[in-house]
């Protein structure tokens, strides 16, 4: 794969700080969808600090009413992650005060220096959250999300690992792989949608509600 | 923006933060309205989430949890964010006002300002209308008498003498006339060592 430049390229607007300003001016919808985003992140940091299993969804939804009503005190000056991730671990740590119980990792285990980097620190520990069927949910879905990766062309593969793992913008991707930006756009679009063709059977509820 | 195929393609980008203006609202629009879209959002989300991280992979979609938000947020109308002083709005073309989400704006029409002034302004005219009528009706006040009563030193003056009269202290005079030696008389009669008069005599004068 060939490396990124080293020029710096324009960053892609900011779509949670976005999404923050449709909330703040009335709606809703738009804050259900960073819900739906960092709902999976939040509730992995708060299973590291509280083993049962039900508190863990009780704390991420507590989580997101704080956030919402706080939502004015967010400037953009930090991510929106950073933000809800002091959210959440500020309200697990009330929660088990509350309760009297002591975190199961303390909060400086859960950090690695950076904010956003909440999977370091304590990779194997199965969190309180995990049960054996979820265990093997969730296992089956990185391994059909890695095998649907696999399966992909190669420009469709490179051009979704530009992106997701490396966090290239449209303009930085279309530099490295010599194309219209509209080209890696579809491209990405095209591997996300075969990727995730394979993973909605996997999930629970799929198209059984209306939002 | 160029033009995209379908609206999964749409939501992809502003996944990414590559959606802005028109192509932000209308994908903004099908995701208030189209739960296939927001299942693709969070499908989008997920896919990326498990490349970068196999722990964050969930069987849940997320609508169970989303529900049970905002049934919360139903349970608790206090719940609603405040205007941020200074934050811009990207695009509200579509979005639901602030009143409608519950609270009432200061300034909104039904909030009672508007009836709050006018009392004001009735209270304001009524006092000084009092003092108005007030005055004439009985003894005139302090400030009436000493407007009538300023004028009249001032015509016996003029009566006096048809030069102008120019009032000062009479100690200025004499310490003007003890240093008149000292310091010497300018035309303007005040002691003036350091200005000089310039005057200009012509032969003819």
């Amino acid at each position: 794969m060939t490396p990124p430049p080293p020029t710096a390229a324009p960053v892609p607007a900011d779509t949670d700080l976005m999404l923050v300003e449709r909330t703040v001016a009335g709606d809703q919808k738009a804050f259900e969808l960073l819900v739906l985003k960092y709902q999976r992140r939040i509730e992995r940091l708060i299973g590291r600090m509280v083993r049962d299993v039900d508190l863990v969804e009780d704390i991420a939804q507590e989580t997101f009413i704080r956030a919402y009503r706080a939502l004015a005190q967010f400037r953009g000056e930090a991510q929106f992650y950073t933000w809800l991730y002091r959210i959440a671990v500020n309200t697990a740590k009330k929660t088990l005060g509350d309760l009297k119980r002591d975190p199961l990792v303390p909060e400086s285990a859960l950090r690695g220096g950076d904010d956003d980097d909440e999977t370091s620190g304590v990779e194997n520990e199965l969190t309180s959250a995990e049960t054996p069927e979820t265990v093997l949910a969730a296992k089956e879905i990185a391994a059909t999300v890695n095998a649907a990766m696999e399966a992909l062309p190669e420009e469709l593969r490179q051009a979704v690992t530009l992106r997701e793992i490396e966090g290239l913008s449209y303009e930085e991707i279309a530099q490295v792989m010599n194309c219209p930006i509209g080209t890696v756009r579809s491209r990405i679009f095209r591997a996300r949608e075969a990727i995730s063709a394979k993973v909605k059977p996997l999930l629970e509820n799929q198209s059984g509600k209306r939002w | 923006m160029e033009k995209m195929s379908n609206m999964d393609e749409m939501v992809s980008a502003l996944a990414d933060g590559e959606l802005h203006g028109e192509a932000f609202a209308r994908a903004m629009d099908a995701l208030a309205t189209d739960a296939h879209a927001r299942e693709s959002w969070h499908a989008y989300h997920l896919v990326g989430d498990v490349l970068r991280s196999a722990e964050l992979a969930s069987p849940s979609s997320g609508t169970d949890f989303v529900a049970r938000f905002r049934a919360r947020l139903q349970d608790d109308p206090t719940a609603v964010p405040a205007v941020p002083v200074g934050l811009p709005v990207h695009d509200d073309r579509d979005a639901p006002s602030r009143v409608a989400a519950g609270s009432v704006p200061a300034n909104a029409p039904g909030f009672g300002w508007p009836l709050l002034a006018g009392v004001a302004s009735l209270t304001a005219v009524a006092a000084i209308a009092w003092n108005i009528l007030g005055g004439s009706a009985g003894a005139p006040p302090a400030a009436a008498e000493l407007a009538q009563a300023a004028p009249q030193p001032l015509r016996q003056m003029q009566a006096e003498s048809s030069r102008p009269v120019m009032i000062r202290d009479a100690r200025l005079d004499e310490l003007l006339a003890a240093h008149r030696q000292a310091g010497g008389a300018s035309a303007l009669q005040m002691p003036a060592g350091f200005l000089r008069n310039a005057t200009f005599e012509s032969p003819g004068r």
